[in-house]
């Protein structure tokens, strides 16, 4: 099935301004496209895909998006393993079942809140290059840059917030994360989470921002008037989005300081913890895709120092976002995922482990996924999975699907090509109750 | 005038034109060394090491070269070839390819009126195609036609401050100073237009501001995939683009060029697809052809004619260059010595990454290809593409396939001649947008179907004008700016969905990130801010391992040499310093940038490429250059945030601010809302708004606020 246009009408600029209509009514990133601007193509409304009717399909209302840069070592994880391929952890027994490594204590606490895939499969081992395909499902290309799915999510959805951006980025570079969709599409970067959205105050007191404006006002008029041109009147309705922003209560969702003492201490204080708390605030006012990045992963020496910091951190606030999520009532709606960009050697040599993109682990917690759930598994020494992988185009059609958009469906990129979510890649149903 | 001579005695003993013994000539009288240079500018077109001999192509100079002995008036003399004048501002070239840009003042009095005569020399004849004023008067012929058989008229006249602005937008890439905005105004001349679209086109900047377009359709970043610096590659463009390289010598440059970027700065454009070979055909089809053969890498193609054979058969003229050396790699880590390894990693990248022709076109048909006119895994022979059967009778076409090591010569014969059926057309169509806001053969990197333009005879028309030209883009340009075509009222966004948009006149069109951010810089800073220049391959040039020496010892000494010139701190001190702007300052020849809220106040193309992700630039749609022609206008409220609240903002609105100290340097509180009317929108307040900006001003405002609320009007983001 194909919510392609015909390719009669590929070039037709009517149905293409259809189409700009609704996206130019974006309020945060309000796209001022020329009427000549070629945008990606879609006519048909997501809940006419081939998934839709499947268990899990919209459960996601916002989705946080965790990275681990560097490439996490699944065996020292989420996936133990004995004999030589051990790691310096031992394995901690969860209620769920399942096990993971005494690395995560935090998490083994909600084990029964979540799922982790131990079959992820790619054959991409260098960082830059695998974190753009867990980014984006897609093998990176010097001729094309593909969307993140908070860009994905925007094309079929539309916008989340009237005020507040759709896509949020903590602690990581947009990196043009709109691929072919329109560059209002990418993430609004947040460089740090306790100093939260730049530039939203006024240069001077308010007194003299009030008058500054009143003479914006007066002086502006006359070139409005004289030219009623569109990209002219776009530029007015962003004037506008920003006079209301900045006296809007919903910016206080970057306002960590808002937060009760408890909250902030279940977080803690690292960069990583601010994140994650800055990220459920966002969800919980409207945007829709945040993506949390978290260094450090890269353990090629000192595996077992690496892991007690980086990963007791990733360990304690993974967990208290889960808690908090389920606290507030939201894991429900809220899909947690966590991705790295490969997993490392079975071998344990020098102190730590080198790049293995043959077989990892990605965790999706909340939503419609099953709890306290394994999906997949990797061979006894973590080498490489057991029966079928999960490729990172079918995590990200998982996640769509989770989010309510269309997957193995077509939309037309402005330059013609077709391209579905996750690479043509299938959704994991078993992940779904 | 103290403070002038103050400068310019530091800018020589920086630009050191004049100390580079090997170019100091000796006791020559100046009639000597007049008659030597006028002997020199009649037999050299060209500097002998700058362009090394491409084998069957042609070259084509626009410039007469010329060559001299240029002395200060310290007596000292250096050998270089003249490049422009600009306000007080020379640039020369020695013969090694780097740019001077410095202060005329301090050359002898003979030698300043020599530069002015060259200057007159230069724009006299420098189109090739006769008259400039009779070309562009042919393009207003072809438009009368056109739109009168579509029952339409060109859009009135622009007025003068409509086409003021417009006119240093489209030529230095930013808006007029006021004082650069009154001379213009108060001007009574008839031909007032066509004198200052001179100036500009023949100033330095222009060739920043051709920088900045290039910069996005060529993708010039800082530093390649897998942290390679390419400031060679950036310094090389720059040198060309002072020299007003024609087109098609650029592009021949760029596709033959040879050896390691620290070397040969050209090596860029190709290097930047070392790795990804197929793809870096892809581009060069799309931005030198307007071809869209990137679907075509991996399959047919599904709408154009273009096969996955035709695109194979492309590629394979590119099957016998190699991008890197990866023996040269391996030796290098092996001969780290002492040489810390981040920094090791470096040295070899800059020094194994270089492009050479091999013996043997290797390239293969995919393992997986599914057609049946070749067989998978089998090597392919190089076949030009055609657009059309007739192409193929074309001189051109007959290309010898036989030498693998010439292979990229000859492709690039084929490619950048005026008889390629594409070459001429591409550019010409992408320049007309560039003055328009819309090509005539949207979009510009796919014009495979030439039926599909909205005027196939306008560009038939401009194809023919960029070939008499002889693709020197900077004449082509000056015609285009000369016809009335350019010089009407603008027309709004057209609705295309209504059908073609046929030029009645330039669109409006919101300033680019660059042109916007070079605008409010020389309101920051004012005029000097063309004569700030960048350079920075020097650093990259010294990393270069001596050829056969690869050896521990080599690696400590470029080490050594890299630690005493900074290079190997992170982020600040050496040139080559990456993202942090503080790193930056070392970089500049000649007149220094001055930082204020953390901003550089220098153009665009001055400035790390691209910028970081949240500066001004980049926020306001500047490329990540990872792909071609990846910048947009697209709007947003971040955009807006900066503008109004952020440092951007705090510049244009200081009083340390240009415009603002030349406002508050008039007499009275008209003259200074005039002033200020004049930096930011390029005219006069109306009556209407001399009263509001007036009694603002009597309630407590000032001319800081007034700059901040004219920075903040759409009038100002827009060209009209």
């Amino acid at each position: 099935m194909s919510l392609t246009l015909p390719a009669n009408q590929l070039r037709d600029p009517l149905a293409r301004r259809t189409f700009l209509e609704r996206c130019a009514k974006v309020s945060f990133g309000l796209s001022v496209l020329p009427f000549f601007s070629r945008v990606a193509e879609a006519a048909t409304a997501p809940g006419a895909a081939p998934n839709a009717g499947l268990p899990g399909f919209g459960s996601a209302k916002r989705v946080i998006f965790i990275q681990l840069n560097g490439g996490m070592s699944h065996i020292d994880t989420f996936d133990p393993k004995t004999g030589a391929n051990k790691g310096p952890a031992a394995a901690l027994s969860t209620k769920a079942g399942f096990q993971v490594t005494e690395f995560l204590p935090e998490t083994a606490k909600v084990a029964g809140k979540i799922a982790v895939i131990r079959s992820m499969t790619a054959k991409v081992g260098v960082h830059a290059s695998a974190a753009y395909l867990m980014r984006t499902g897609f093998e990176q290309r010097g001729v094309i840059q593909h969307p993140n799915l908070g860009a994905w999510a925007q094309h079929f959805l539309g916008s989340s917030s009237k005020t507040l951006p759709s896509s949020v980025c903590v602690g990581r570079a947009a990196n043009q994360g709109n691929g072919w969709f329109p560059a209002a599409f990418s993430p609004l970067p947040i460089q740090s989470p306790s100093d939260g959205l730049q530039n939203v105050k006024a240069l001077g007191d308010d007194a003299l921002m009030a008058k500054r404006t009143n003479l914006l006002k007066e002086i502006d008029v006359g070139f409005g008037q004289k030219v009623p041109d569109e990209n002219v009147k776009a530029y007015n309705e962003f004037y506008d989005a920003t006079f209301q922003l900045m006296k809007s209560s919903d910016l206080k969702a970057f306002d960590l300081s808002a937060e009760s003492a408890a909250t902030k201490a279940l977080y803690g204080t690292s960069r990583f913890g601010q994140g994650c708390l800055l990220a459920r605030r966002l969800v919980e006012n409207g945007v829709r895709f945040v993506e949390v990045a978290h260094g450090g992963w890269d353990m090629h020496a000192t595996l077992e120092d690496r892991m007690k910091d980086v990963g007791g951190d990733f360990d304690r606030v993974f967990a208290a976002l889960i808690q908090d999520l389920e606290a507030k009532g939201m894991l429900d709606t809220t899909l947690v995922a966590v991705v790295t960009e490969f997993g490392r050697k079975p071998d344990f040599t020098g102190g730590g482990r080198g790049h293995h993109p043959l077989a990892f682990s990605t965790v999706l917690a909340g939503a419609g996924v099953k709890r306290g759930y394994v999906h997949g598994a990797s061979d006894a020494k973590g080498y490489k999975p057991e029966s079928e992988g999960v490729s990172p185009g079918s995590l990200h059609a998982t996640i769509a699907h989770a989010a309510g958009l269309p997957v193995q469906t077509d939309i037309e990129t402005p330059s013609g090509r077709p391209m579905q979510i996750g690479n043509k890649a299938k959704l994991v149903k078993e992940l779904f109750a | 005038m103290l403070p002038r001579l103050i400068i310019a005695v530091s800018l020589l003993a920086i630009c050191q034109p004049f100390s580079l013994s090997a170019a100091v000539a000796g006791k020559a009288t100046k009639k000597e060394l007049r008659e030597a240079a006028v002997a020199e500018a009649t037999k050299i077109k060209a500097p002998a090491k700058l362009i090394e001999p491409v084998a069957a192509v042609p070259m084509i100079s626009p410039i007469n070269a010329i060559w001299h002995q240029w002395r200060d008036n310290q007596g000292r003399v250096v050998d270089a070839m003249f490049c422009g004048l600009s306000g007080e501002y020379i640039t020369l070239q020695t013969r090694d390819g780097k740019t001077y840009h410095f202060n005329g003042n301090t050359l002898c009095a003979e030698d300043i009126a020599f530069a002015k005569d060259c200057a007159v020399k230069m724009r006299a004849g420098a189109f090739t195609g006769g008259s400039v004023a009779t070309a562009a008067e042919n393009i207003d012929r072809l438009m009368l036609t056109t739109l009168s058989a579509k029952g339409l008229k060109p859009n009135a006249p622009a007025t003068d401050e409509q086409f003021l602005r417009r006119i240093y937008i489209d030529a230095i890439g930013r808006i007029p100073t006021a004082a650069e905005a009154g001379t213009f105004l108060g001007d009574t001349a008839t031909d007032k237009r066509a004198k200052l679209i001179d100036k500009l086109v023949y100033s330095s900047g222009y060739s920043m501001q051709m920088f900045d377009w290039m910069a996005d359709m060529l993708r010039v970043k800082d530093t390649f995939n897998k942290g390679i610096p390419a400031f060679t590659f950036e310094d090389w463009l720059k040198n060309r683009l002072a020299t007003n390289a024609t087109w098609d010598k650029l592009v021949t440059e760029m596709l033959t060029a040879d050896g390691r970027l620290c070397d040969n700065g050209a090596s860029g454009f190709l290097l930047f697809d070392a790795e990804m070979p197929l793809d870096g055909v892809a581009n060069l089809m799309t931005t030198f052809l307007g071809s869209n053969m990137a679907c075509a890498q991996c399959h047919d193609h599904p709408l154009a004619d273009w096969t996955q054979r035709d695109f194979y058969q492309m590629a394979a003229f590119f099957g016998a260059s190699d991008g890197k050396d990866e023996a040269m790699l391996r030796l290098i880590q092996k001969s780290t010595g002492d040489v810390p390894k981040a920094v090791a990693k470096k040295i070899a990248n800059v020094n194994a990454f270089r492009l050479e022709d091999t013996e043997k076109q290797k390239l293969t048909f995919p393992k997986d290809y599914k057609y049946k006119d070749a067989k998978p895994n089998s090597l392919v022979s190089p076949v030009l593409i055609s657009w059309d059967k007739a192409d193929l009778n074309l001189p051109v076409y007959k290309v010898d396939t036989t030498k693998p090591v010439q292979l990229r010569n000859q492709f690039a014969h084929w490619l950048t001649s005026p008889q390629n059926p594409r070459f001429a057309t591409n550019i010409a169509n992408r320049l007309w947008k560039k003055a328009f806001g819309l090509a005539v053969l949207e979009p510009v990197d796919d014009i495979d179907d030439l039926a599909g333009s909205s005027s196939p005879e306008l560009l038939t028309h401009l194809t023919q004008v960029m070939k008499s030209a002889r693709f020197d883009l900077r004449e082509f340009q000056r015609v285009i700016y000369n016809s009335k075509t350019y010089q009407a009222a603008a027309s709004q966004t057209p609705d295309l969905s209504k059908g073609p948009y046929y030029f009645t006149g330039p669109l409006i069109r919101r300033l680019s990130a660059e042109q916007a951010w070079n605008s409010l810089v020389v309101n920051a800073v004012g005029e000097r801010v063309d004569n700030i220049q960048l350079r920075r391959g020097q650093d990259i040039k010294q990393m270069g391992l001596p050829a056969g020496a690869v050896t521990a010892a080599a690696m400590v000494k470029v080490y050594e040499g890299m630690k005493a010139s900074g290079l190997t701190k992170a982020g600040a001190g050496g040139k080559a310093a990456g993202g942090s702007t503080a790193g930056l300052e070392n970089g500049y020849d000649g007149e220094k940038p001055v930082t204020r809220y953390s901003l550089l106040l220098a153009r665009a193309s001055e400035l790390p490429q691209p910028s970081s992700e949240t500066h001004f630039l980049r926020v306001f749609g500047q490329g990540d250059r990872l792909l071609a022609d990846s910048g947009t206008s697209d709007g947003s409220v971040p955009q807006v945030l900066q503008l109004m609240n952020g440092n951007v903002g705090r510049v244009v609105t200081d009083v340390k601010a240009a415009s603002v100290v030349t406002a508050y340097a008039e007499k009275t509180r008209e003259a200074q809302i005039t002033s200020l009317y004049l930096s930011f929108l390029s005219r006069r307040p109306t009556a209407r708004e001399m009263t509001a900006t007036g009694k603002a001003l009597s309630d407590g405002m000032n001319l800081t606020d007034l700059a901040w609320a004219l920075v903040n009007t759409r009038e100002f983001l827009f060209i009209q």
